[in-house]
């Protein structure tokens, strides 16, 4: 059993951020704004006062009253004070003693909201695309450009210029516990244990929006249900803290299904413009524009924007190029990282867009990519130089098999094959510290994070502690604690848990090894082994019982303890290129070829997956199970997305289908065979060369069944996801100008 | 928010105690997968809650051609019924689309005709099938046709002090039912139709859900299938007369243009199913 979390899991045993509970608690629910976008001229606590079972409700005043003396970040408030900016804004927090007495509290608030006009989307904003000037208009907060070579040129000298228009919608993460935490203060500390992908940026979250010391803030996770990028960062755990001051007692403040949808940080739509230029049978120029849905506001609105653009050049090289992108605010709540934040939907426009272009060439579009494709030493558009990367060697296999697949399907009647491409950054500079504690008969790691379902915690850092100490999985052991007592770490997202805390347990654990060959008297390395329940080093000819090894002091302090850090350098891009707002240098690229085979009603337009296959440039696989689970796990999102997962907004601003009754993520009956391929051959920067593989697996998937659906009927869909009825208008089976939904 | 739980064995039993009850006060409990809905929303919220496992209808019974099925049986045990399957194809159809197999063991026909839901899968094929509810109350016993007991979303002939016992279909037909949904697995259709051949002219029988406030017989459709075998383009005219006539609205599952559109395919192929039952498509449509 390596997978040591999941018998608990199954039996119903572990306790998740949800199932949070202890005597004398109190519960808490939100007051969620009813409107979309207004000025506040009042609340109105009064009745929810003097309902049964209240002991507090808090807005802007009472929290000025608790937080007296403390400035929290004003970017941030708590609770905004005059204009209310989406539907769904917390707008104060009830605690009572059950959590129906707290819903019903909740709602029976007054809110006095005059209503303002909304920007309800994008379109609205800019219905065409928006000339030189743009970034001064009052609804874009982020304007990012970039551009290299004499593109005009490229344009002029062009045998034709593709030139297409993609949309996205918006996607949720669908973790399937809500958020969720119980807060406590006590003795001037903020405590709170919470379902979160990252305690440590948890803690700086509160201690900004509160305004307290981060000193005086403790954060324990709890087992986590999905975070997929909801979870990082703070999210309910200020308001709940806001609660626990203000009643003296433990809160609990748990998201339902509903407003999770609303309030968990999902992902919104975007318009894309690509151009391509065409010589010679290569993309010689290309022009990318993105208008960003940001809703109400977007944390690191630069960094997005600029960081989301990088990914709609593809992994592919290109003579000349622009880029342009805007960060559009709407009256949506805030845009959130979601699994690869927008990877996936960079890669559906950027190699629907180049299959496209391959398709109009009348080339092969794998050999088409295989031209482009960035090589270990390429530059990118950007100017950053492409380290060990196996988009070629992904590529070369997926078109291989592509090519076996097309001789076991019957020609035409609606089948279709097709290859998508994505890259990856792992996000490996972000800093790791972990510590490995040997006793006499285990080993533990201490460490910062919580298991969030991947098995990147609880399976990934035992792996490389036994890879480099040659040790069996049973004697190893997580260990958890929190904020005050483990050490730091910036958190599992990124794709970097392996990659860079595993980096940080493997420089322990080769720390560990040294002192342990010292020890025998050898300046090498040492490894350990088990025998009748003991731990054995050995190193170069001597064995000894670890007990002996170690100092009485050692053992009563509860064993040897070594520590590691992992800090992963940045990559530099070209600056020169940039001429508006700031681009982000990637770091540890990492590559993937999916490989897609569909079925296409040609009547309806329904698409059924019925075969898929995944190559990935991982470096060393460390656990070839979790590897083969994660890969899994990101292609079956990442079909969701693809064909059925979206979120329907009103043109008031309302999220028209916030359940999982209306928001559908794939089902077991939607999920085809999947292979799964490791290619190997490019080290990352991780521990034995590992790369991230947290994201990688999703990016791909979208762009594959696009081109899979292109392939069974000719016809290319500009917008994901791939509905039956997107398909079906493509395919001009409704009658012209037939409304959108 | 409690409420106390009530499980009556004799059927009189149950019917004086919706009967001597106050609007809403009291739920009625089959399978409960559309009621625990409306307790968790707070729509609905009584004192009582009446469940039926105990009566004595979770019965299928074939009285000559007539089949009775119980109110209360669950939908997997009739989906396992081979005999069923075989004489009523386009009943299996629907039922066997109905959720995920887990929803099946519980859901029911009865609860599926009392919560009378504008998309139900089930209730468009007993409209074709000419099936009939057979009513026990306080005042004793009745039987209404599908088409006069759901009468809109979540309103039914039913009087106060009143339950489904069966659901009564008067004879095994070629039948089919397809269906689209967004999602094929446990996701609500977009459109299903439901086709069966009758016996005796007129033949053909051609009903619709998931399109209008209540699943509804086209006679546009039927109209167009005279012969007990038709022949393609009266086939063709059909589904185009289905496509024309039906009431379409968009919802945020499919636009009106699309539903028409689904709606000619669908009408077609539950025909050619029914006419050729050997070509028939094994799973979703
Ligand atoms: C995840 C999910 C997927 C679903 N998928 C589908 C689908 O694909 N197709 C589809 O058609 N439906 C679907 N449904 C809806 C639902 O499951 C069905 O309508 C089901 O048949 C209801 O049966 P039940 O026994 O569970 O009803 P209950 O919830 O027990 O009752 C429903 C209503 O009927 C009343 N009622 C029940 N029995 C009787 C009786 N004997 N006499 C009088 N009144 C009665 C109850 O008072 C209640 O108002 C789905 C539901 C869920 C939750």
């Amino acid at each position: 059993m390596i997978r040591t979390d999941l018998p608990a899991k199954v039996s119903g045993e572990t306790l998740f951020g949800m199932d949070l509970g202890e005597p004398g608690m109190l519960w808490g629910a939100l007051v969620l704004s009813p409107v979309a976008h207004g000025r506040l001229r009042g609340l109105g606590f009064a009745e929810a006062r003097a309902m049964p079972g209240v002991e507090a409700v808090v807005g802007p005043e009472e929290t000025d009253r608790l937080l007296a003396g403390h400035t929290g970040d004003p970017e941030r408030p708590v609770f905004p004070r005059d204009v209310v900016a989406y539907r769904g804004q917390p707008l104060a927090a009830v605690a009572a003693r059950t959590l129906a007495q707290a819903r019903a509290a909740a709602r029976a608030v007054r809110c006095e909201i005059d209503p303002l006009p909304i920007v309800p989307d994008i379109e609205s904003v800019f219905p065409e695309w928006p000339g030189s000037g743009a970034g001064e208009h009052p609804s874009v907060i982020a304007h990012v450009r970039a551009a290299h070579g004499d593109l005009e040129a490229e344009f002029r000298a062009a045998e034709f210029v593709q030139s297409e228009t993609y949309r996205t919608n918006g996607v949720a993460q669908v973790a399937l516990e809500p958020h969720a935490c119980l807060a406590r203060v006590e003795a001037g500390r903020w405590l709170v244990r919470t379902s979160t992908q990252s305690p440590f940026s948890a803690r700086e979250d509160i201690s900004s929006i509160l305004g307290v010391a981060e000193e005086s803030v403790v954060v324990e996770g709890t087992w986590v249900g999905g975070g997929f990028g909801g979870k990082a960062g703070a999210s309910v755990e200020p308001y709940a803290l806001l609660l626990a001051a203000s009643t003296g007692r433990p809160v609990k403040l748990a998201l339902n299904y509903a407003e999770e949808f609303l309030i968990g940080r999902s992902t919104l739509p975007s318009v894309v413009h690509l151009e391509s230029a065409v010589r010679g049978g290569r993309v010689t120029g290309r022009r990318a524009r993105l208008l960003l849905d940001t809703g109400a506001s977007l944390p690191g609105r630069d960094f997005a924007t600029g960081y989301a653009i990088g990914f709609l050049l593809g992994p592919y090289r290109v003579d000349a190029f622009e880029v342009e992108g805007y960060a559009v605010r709407t009256n949506k709540p805030p845009f959130g990282p979601h699994r690869a934040p927008f990877a996936p939907q960079c890669a559906f426009m950027a190699d629907s867009h180049m299959d496209g272009v391959a398709r109009r060439l009348g080339v092969d579009p794998v050999a088409f990519r295989l031209v482009h494709a960035w090589a270990p030493g390429d530059r990118t558009p950007l100017g950053q130089v492409v380290g060990p990367f196996g988009m070629i060697e992904c590529l070369q296999k997926a078109g291989a098999l592509l090519a076996t697949w097309r001789k076991e399907i019957p020609y035409g009647g609606g089948f279709g094959l097709g290859v998508g491409c994505g890259f990856w950054s792992t996000n490996a500079q972000a800093g790791g510290e972990a510590v490995v504690r040997l006793t006499p008969t285990e080993l533990v790691i201490e460490q910062g994070e919580r298991e969030i379902g991947s098995g990147s915690v609880v399976r990934g850092l035992p792996a490389v502690l036994e890879r480099v100490l040659h040790v069996p999985a049973e004697v190893v052991r997580v260990s958890y604690s929190d904020t005050a007592s483990a050490p730091f770490d910036s958190g599992v997202f990124g794709s970097r848990t392996v990659a860079g805390l595993g980096g940080a347990v493997e420089k322990a654990a080769r720390g560990l090894s040294a002192e342990l060959a010292r020890r025998l008297g050898s300046t090498g390395v040492a490894h350990l082994s088990v025998d009748g329940g003991g731990l054995f080093a050995t190193a170069t000819g001597s064995r000894r019982p670890v007990e002996e090894l170690l100092t009485p002091q050692e053992i009563g302090a509860g064993g040897l303890r070594v520590a590691g850090k992992h800090y992963g350098a940045t990559g530099a891009i070209d600056d020169a290129r940039v001429s508006a707002g700031s681009f982000y240098a990637y770091t540890d690229f990492t590559a993937a070829a999916h490989l897609a085979l569909v079925h296409v009603d040609r009547e309806t337009g329904a698409v059924k997956v019925l075969r898929y296959a995944a190559f990935h440039d991982a470096g060393v696989v460390i656990d070839p199970p979790t590897f083969r689970a994660q890969v899994e796990g990101g292609v079956v999102m990442g079909l969701g997305s693809s064909l059925t997962e979206e979120t329907l907004w009103s043109p008031e601003g309302r999220l028209l289908n916030p359940s999982l009754l209306d928001y559908r993520i794939p089902t077991l009956g939607e999920v085809p065979p999947i292979e799964v391929h490791a290619v190997p051959g490019h080290l990352g920067a991780g521990p034995f060369g590992a790369k991230g593989l947290g994201e990688p697996p999703i990016i791909p998937v979208p762009a594959a069944v696009a081109n899979a659906v292109a392939d069974a009927t000719g016809v290319r869909v500009y917008e994901m996801p791939l509905s039956a009825e997107r398909v079906a208008r493509a395919l001009k089976l409704l009658p012209e100008g037939g409304e959108e939904r | 928010m409690g409420f106390t739980l009530v499980a009556p064995e004799r059927p009189e039993e149950a019917c004086e105690i919706l009967a001597s009850a106050a609007p809403g006060q009291v739920a009625v409990l089959a399978g409960g997968t559309d009621l625990l809905l409306d307790l968790d929303s707070g729509r609905s919220h009584p004192d009582r809650v009446l469940s039926l496992r105990r009566l004595p209808w979770r019965s299928l019974q074939w009285n000559g051609p007539t089949l009775t099925i119980g109110s209360t049986l669950p939908l997997s045990e009739i989906e396992v019924d081979p005999v069923v399957r075989a004489r009523i194809p386009g009943l299996w159809d629907a039922i066997h689309g109905v959720g995920s197999l887990q929803l099946r063991h519980r859901a029911t026909l009865g609860g599926n005709l009392g919560r009378a839901s504008p998309t139900s899968d089930l209730i468009p094929m007993l409209l074709a099938l000419d099936a009939s509810v057979e009513i026990v109350g306080v005042q004793g016993i009745r039987s209404v046709p599908v088409d006069e007991f759901v009468l809109a979303s979540r309103s039914t002939a039913l009087r106060v002090g009143e339950l489904i016992a069966s659901i009564s279909i008067p004879e095994a037909r070629p039948s089919a039912y397809v269906w689209q949904r967004v999602r094929p697995s446990n996701d609500i259709s977009q459109v299903g139709v439901a086709v069966a051949r009758a016996s005796r002219a007129p033949f053909w029988r051609v009903a619709l859900g998931g399109v209008t406030p209540r699943p509804v017989r086209l006679p546009e459709a039927e109209r167009e299938l005279r012969a007990e075998r038709p022949l393609t383009p009266e086939v063709v005219r059909a589904a185009e007369a289905a496509a024309t006539h039906a009431p379409f609205a968009t919802d945020k599952r499919a636009t009106e243009t699309y539903r028409r559109q689904l709606v000619g395919v669908l009408v077609r192929r539950a025909i050619a199913m029914v006419s050729a039952p050997l070509d028939r498509p094994v799973g979703w449509a």
